[in-house]
């Protein structure tokens, strides 16, 4: 019975070939324990995608609403306190290894051609989690996450050129409010997730296609 | 094998070790040591929530992000147009291309050896003028 329905998806999706390719692809002897932290990185991830859908569901965006939720969450929600904890710390523990991930490839020179466009595919989602970890700062709305993204958006809005329309869009108005909350959270929860998702399947796919670099 | 050339996956398939089991035991190791650190962490340091924000009490020593620090640290020593151009306009771009020079800096004996020795640098100065800005020096 079990057989027929792995013969019915073999015939269909050709999954035999697949799960083979995946058990018994090779990982080259050089592999050691410095090549765990981009999974441990893309770990991380999931942790926080799965952690941000259960505070979203009552995460409410707003100047009156946002710290009352994450209160509410913390005192109300069973375990509330662990998953926004959990998220909080594996937030910052991600940046952590993406920073180590990214100085494992550079001195082990990993980003040779023909690798280049991995290496830039890795800086990108490099910027999209610090980016990830900034937004995600101010949603709570206290004291700490308000004046950080308060000083974050200052400087931001001192870059030559640029500064004064990134501040704007950042801010959506001319000091941290609604609009800015519903902004932030938007780009935290939708367009962030999407993107990265998008960059990491690229990242992931280049890895199997070009294999794990020589060592120097 | 030369260093100009990187080989790519078909010629790996000779050697190494086969990823199930022999691999995937490992990623599950660091799995479960991950999440067991994760969970210490959340659970014995949950993470404070504080007052809430108030836009009228500037509290003391207010600071960004510790992994925006080095910057942070940098602007309160070269003029903060220089700083924040350099942090945000000109170093990102070098970061993302510099791959694609590796022909022409490999040409040169210690062109890989200075490279990584000026990162090297550059990672120590980010740490220390991180540890400088927690630490509240001017």
């Amino acid at each position: 019975m079990s057989l027929g329905v792995v013969d019915f998806l073999d015939e269909r999706l050709d999954v035999r070939r697949i799960s083979r390719e995946f058990a018994e692809h090779k990982v080259p002897d050089h592999v050691n324990w410095l090549y765990c932290f981009g999974g441990i990185t893309f770990l991380c991830f999931l942790i926080q995608a799965a952690t941000g859908v259960l505070l979203a569901f009552y995460y409410r965006p707003g100047t009156d609403t946002a710290y009352t939720s994450v209160l509410h969450i913390m005192d109300d929600m069973p375990y509330g306190v662990v998953i926004r904890s959990l998220h909080a710390w594996t937030a910052n523990i991600m940046i952590i290894m993406v920073i180590v991930h990214m100085l494992r490839v550079f001195f082990h020179g990993a980003y040779r051609p023909p690798r280049e466009l991995n290496w830039v595919t890795g800086v990108l989602l490099f910027f999209m989690t610090v980016t990830f970890g900034f937004s995600g700062y101010l949603l709570p709305m206290n004291q700490l996450s308000y004046w950080a993204t308060k000083v974050g958006t200052e400087i931001a809005g001192a870059m030559p050129f640029v500064g004064g329309y990134l501040q704007d869009f950042l801010l959506a108005g001319s000091k941290i409010g609604d609009a800015t909350l519903t902004r932030f959270y938007t780009i935290h929860v939708i367009i962030l997730p999407i993107v990265l998702s998008m960059f990491l399947a690229a990242h992931f796919y280049m890895i199997r296609k070009q294999g794990i670099a020589d060592p120097l | 094998m030369s260093p100009e050339t990187n080989h790519s996956h078909d010629e790996h398939d000779q050697g190494g070790v086969p990823f199930l089991p022999d691999h995937f035991v490992k990623e599950v190791a660091v799995i479960a040591l991950v999440m067991g650190i994760l969970i210490f962490l959340a659970t014995l340091m949950p993470s404070p929530m504080g007052l809430p924000a108030d836009p009228l009490k500037t509290p003391l020593g207010i600071k960004p992000e510790w992994y925006f620090l080095s910057v942070y640290q940098i602007l309160k020593y070269v003029p903060k147009t220089i700083g924040i151009a350099w942090s945000f306009l000109i170093f990102p771009p070098i970061l993302i291309i510099f791959p694609f020079f590796y022909r022409f800096y490999a040409r040169f004996k210690y062109g890989r050896l200075i490279l990584h020795t000026l990162v090297a640098i550059g990672v120590f100065l980010a740490v220390f003028l991180a540890a400088l800005a927690y630490l509240g020096f001017e």
